[in-house]
């Protein structure tokens, strides 16, 4: 049964105000999430006044002004800083984005910045996503086949099996879809989510993977697949703007068709 | 570290609320709205077996205000049910998922519910 509330350690309390100088000629206001696993306290939020001459447009822009001039414990992920590498994947106002492709023009109001929705926190806005990586690796995302592959050269494709591919390849695995997805929530130990389904699809979809019905079986499953009840949110939020509900969608259809073709692996 | 037990990121009181998610849940809330609607039906029925007395019992709780609004949300519950029920098909026949027909789609079945649930109970006073 889902439980609605946050557990007991998880509750918020109120956190610290750290003030703009007082020549600061364009204030916004941070409310972060602040969580430190050193001093044994409920997490906090503490809300930060940046200068916005100061820094630059972005939501990341902020966050690494806030570490560099104002409180350098302020911890969070980051890498490419140009929406390619997934590090800084986070809910923002309200929804799941990556702050270097998120403005802070675009928010309305005090910026409020939380890590990834129900997710273990480790510190600050980093969560834990070993679950999510363990979903990914039980989907086998590599190419697999049955008759070993030889010769000298690549794999061929034709140019209209590489098209199908496309909408998939992009995912950068940000995880911002799987915890926007409130059957995630609820279900997420057992449910592999719309980022990690989405992946499967983009095998499934590859005409140069050869195990494309026990991708399928593996998957037809009331927790696996079917925990997917079209809410949409994942589609909603990802910042790569690709479709995840499309590819549940996609995978729920290509199961019914290898039950009605008769399709049984399962010999004997 | 391995002692310390994670706190678990806000998610329901945080996250914003949208057309994609809201419809979600109203379809869960309506479905269960119907069968809880359904025992109301069967007790209709039973009532009517009884006899007038218990008929009539059940008759001057429905005209009551508290019974007319139960009725008018069951109608809106039943419509919207539906309809939406419908939406699910088409996204089960494989379309319909991108974006902006969700939300056309989306908004169509909510503007149906109402009107519907509007017409009916005006029909419904008028008789």
């Amino acid at each position: 049964m889902a439980d609605f509330r946050l557990p007991k350690n998880s509750r918020l309390r109120p956190g610290k105000l750290h003030k703009a100088s007082e020549d600061a000629k364009d204030v916004r206001r941070f409310h972060i999430y602040r969580y430190n696993p050193d001093d044994k306290e409920n997490p906090q939020i503490d809300t930060f006044e940046v200068d916005q001459t100061q820094c630059g447009p972005m939501v990341l822009d902020a966050l690494i002004y806030i570490k560099n001039h104002i409180d350098p414990t302020l911890t969070f992920r980051r890498s490419c800083r140009e929406g390619i590498c997934g590090s800084c994947s986070m809910n923002i106002d309200g929804t799941n984005t990556l702050a270097c492709t998120k403005s802070t023009g675009d928010v309305k109001g005090d910026v409020k910045i939380f890590p990834l929705p129900h997710m273990p926190v480790i510190k600050d806005l980093v969560p834990d996503l070993s679950v999510a990586y363990a979903q990914y690796t039980s989907i086998k995302p590599w190419i697999q086949e049955e008759v070993e592959h030889t010769g000298d050269r690549e794999r061929l494709q034709s140019p209209e099996d590489r098209k199908k591919l496309d909408g998939l390849w992009e995912c950068i695995l940000c995880f911002s879809c799987s915890t926007s997805c409130p059957s995630y929530w609820w279900n997420g130990d057992r449910y592999l989510g719309p980022a990690t389904l989405l992946q499967a699809h983009r095998f499934i979809q590859d005409s140069r993977d050869q195990k494309t019905d026990e991708r399928l079986q593996e998957l037809e499953d009331p927790f696996k697949l079917y925990r997917c009840h079209t809410i949409m949110n994942c589609t909603k939020t990802c910042p790569k703007g690709l479709n995840p509900a499309a590819s549940i969608g996609d995978i729920k259809q290509k199961i019914a068709e290898q039950k009605i073709k008769g399709i049984s692996l399962k010999k004997g | 570290m391995s002692d310390c037990q994670r706190p678990l990121s806000p998610h329901l009181s945080i996250y914003r609320p949208q057309l994609t998610s809201m419809l979600s849940i109203l379809h869960r809330f309506t479905g269960v709205g119907l069968f809880v609607g359904s025992f109301l039906f069967v007790g209709w029925f039973v009532a009517l077996s009884l006899g007038e007395e218990s008929y009539q019992s059940i008759v001057s709780f429905l005209e009551s205000l508290v019974g007319q609004l139960l009725l008018s949300g069951w109608v809106f519950a039943f419509y919207y049910h539906l309809f939406n029920g419908l939406r699910h098909f088409y996204w089960d026949i494989g379309r319909g998922f991108d974006l902006e027909t969700t939300y056309k789609t989306g908004w169509l079945v909510l503007g149906v519910s109402i009107s519907l649930t509007v017409i009916t109970l005006i029909f419904m006073m008028w008789r």
